[in-house]
């Protein structure tokens, strides 16, 4: 919409507003203002965008973010009181997660990319997903791997989300074997906003086992998504299910425990792509 | 608009009670200034998902690099400024790595999208938001730091590690880059039609 003429290119006007054209060359362009009805508007329109601009209402942080910052943030204020933490800290770290794991070697394989979306899963020794079994309905599934031999879905766990129950292991490695993170045998099925990436899975996936304590669990874990968990699990012991986005797309972050450890394996949204390779696997902390 | 400086604790004496090994004060400084940074990281990236991402990696190096505050400008410049290098950061990364299809977003949009959202006023800001997205992001960032959230241009050129003068050139070119765009909600906001009070030139 530049005129062919003469007339003043808007940029050129913007520029001689902001008084970055001076000397001869603001002078012409001055003169020229002054003889121009259409350079003239096309001046007060541009002044009209930074009033516009001005006049937006900001739009409120959204809940999920405040809710999700204030998680993250308590993570940092216990990572900073936790002198194991202090004695690793290092400056110039990446801003991002739990950094203990950083800092023992953290193993990240990603495998291919089965879905858009993927999903997080984190197990811990507590069961063996096969006994997740397929009947639990969405309500219960986020209970349902606890509610496996004790038959526990309470309606109250249900609806929390998060299978509150105590130890009650019918396998091997307890829950005993399990420090600080995880003092329940239950996993948590949480949702979230955080953004796992690969070269933070490890420490995120600690912060989310944090986070997951302390903070109530959102929804219940739909089926489709505990077929998936099961999938990826296998015999390993779930600690965390996290519908969560991994490098930006929707994912499930799934923690479990091994032999080798925690491992955090991420795979698509609800597991979408059905099969059970994670798209990435990282030891946590 | 409310004014900082004027609550007590200051923030910069919230961030000193941070760095003193103060478990509440950064919380307590970054829910006061939380708006405005979500709207500056939400404006300069243009989406919910990555302006989160955004804000909670400004969030973390703020709070592990508070020490490293000197004083030299106000704490909210300096909040902003790690929020708009985040921001930036997040859309460096994204640019680098392949589009890819958005996956199962019903769930978190319903996460993100149930905070009240006054209906009125939303069809400009969507109009601007939409516009916004037309510029390129270093020019995007620094209108909106000017423009839309009101800083000077000495505190802008602060926020955005540039010089004022690229700080003013910057926003030139967003704004004329931005006239057609956003020249049809002049109505709406009931813009005084004789805008421009400095009229250039003797007319």
């Amino acid at each position: 919409m530049r005129g062919q003429t003469t007339h003043l290119d808007t940029e050129v006007l913007a520029e001689f507003d902001a008084g970055l054209i001076t000397g001869r060359r603001g002078a012409r362009i001055a003169a020229h203002l002054a003889g121009c009805d259409r350079c003239r508007a096309w001046r007060d329109e541009l002044a009209a965008v930074s009033a516009v601009l001005a006049a937006v209402p900001a739009q409120a942080m959204p809940d999920g973010v405040a809710q999700r910052l204030d998680q993250v943030l308590a993570a940092e204020v216990r990572h900073r009181n936790d002198p194991e933490r202090a004695r690793l800290d290092r400056p110039g770290h990446p801003a991002s997660g739990a950094r203990r794991a950083a800092h023992r070697g953290l193993r990240l394989v990603p495998l291919r990319v089965l879905a858009p979306a993927a999903a997080v899963v984190l197990a811990g020794a507590g069961y063996g997903l096969s006994q997740l079994a397929g009947g639990a309905g969405p309500q219960a599934a986020s209970s349902s791997v606890a509610a496996g031999p004790a038959n526990v879905s309470s309606p109250a766990n249900a609806a929390a989300g998060r299978a509150a129950v105590p130890a009650v292991l019918p396998s091997s490695k307890g829950p005993a074997a399990q420090p600080q993170l995880m003092p329940k045998v239950s996993f948590s099925f949480v949702t979230s906003q955080t953004n796992f990436l690969p070269g933070t899975l490890g420490p995120q996936a600690e912060a989310a086992l944090r986070a997951a304590e302390s903070a109530p669990a959102t929804r219940a874990a739909p089926a489709a998504v505990m077929t998936c968990v099961r999938n990826v699990v296998g015999s390993a012991h779930l600690l965390l299910v996290e519908r969560a986005r991994y490098q930006g797309q929707a994912a499930t972050v799934i923690v479990l425990r091994t032999n080798q450890g925690e491992l955090a394996k991420v795979a698509g949204a609800n597991c979408s792509a059905g099969p059970s390779q994670p798209l990435a696997t990282a030891t946590v902390p | 608009m409310r004014d900082a400086s004027e609550q007590w604790p200051s923030d910069a004496e919230l961030l000193r009670r941070h760095v003193a090994g103060d478990d509440q004060a950064f919380g307590e400084l970054f829910r006061r200034h939380r708006d405005r940074l979500w709207a500056v990281a939400l404006r300069t990236v243009c989406d919910q998902e990555e302006a989160a991402d955004a804000l909670q990696d400004a969030m973390v190096s703020a709070f592990r690099r508070a020490a490293d505050f000197r004083g030299e400008s106000a704490v909210t410049t300096w909040l902003h400024r790690i929020v708009v290098n985040a921001a930036l950061d997040r859309l460096r990364r994204r640019a680098a790595r392949p589009a890819v299809p958005a996956g199962d977003e019903q769930a978190f949009e319903a996460l993100a999208g149930s905070t009240g959202d006054p209906a009125q006023a939303t069809d400009t800001r969507l109009d601007v938001d939409a516009a916004l997205r037309i510029l390129p992001p270093q020019q995007r960032a620094a209108l909106v730091v000017v423009d839309m959230l009101g800083f000077s241009v000495a505190d802008a050129a602060v926020i955005l590690d540039i010089s004022p003068g690229t700080v003013k050139s910057r926003c030139a070119r967003a704004r004329a880059r931005l006239l057609p765009h956003v020249a049809h909600l002049r109505g709406n906001r009931s813009a005084s039609q004789s805008v421009s009070p400095a009229q250039g030139g003797d007319v």
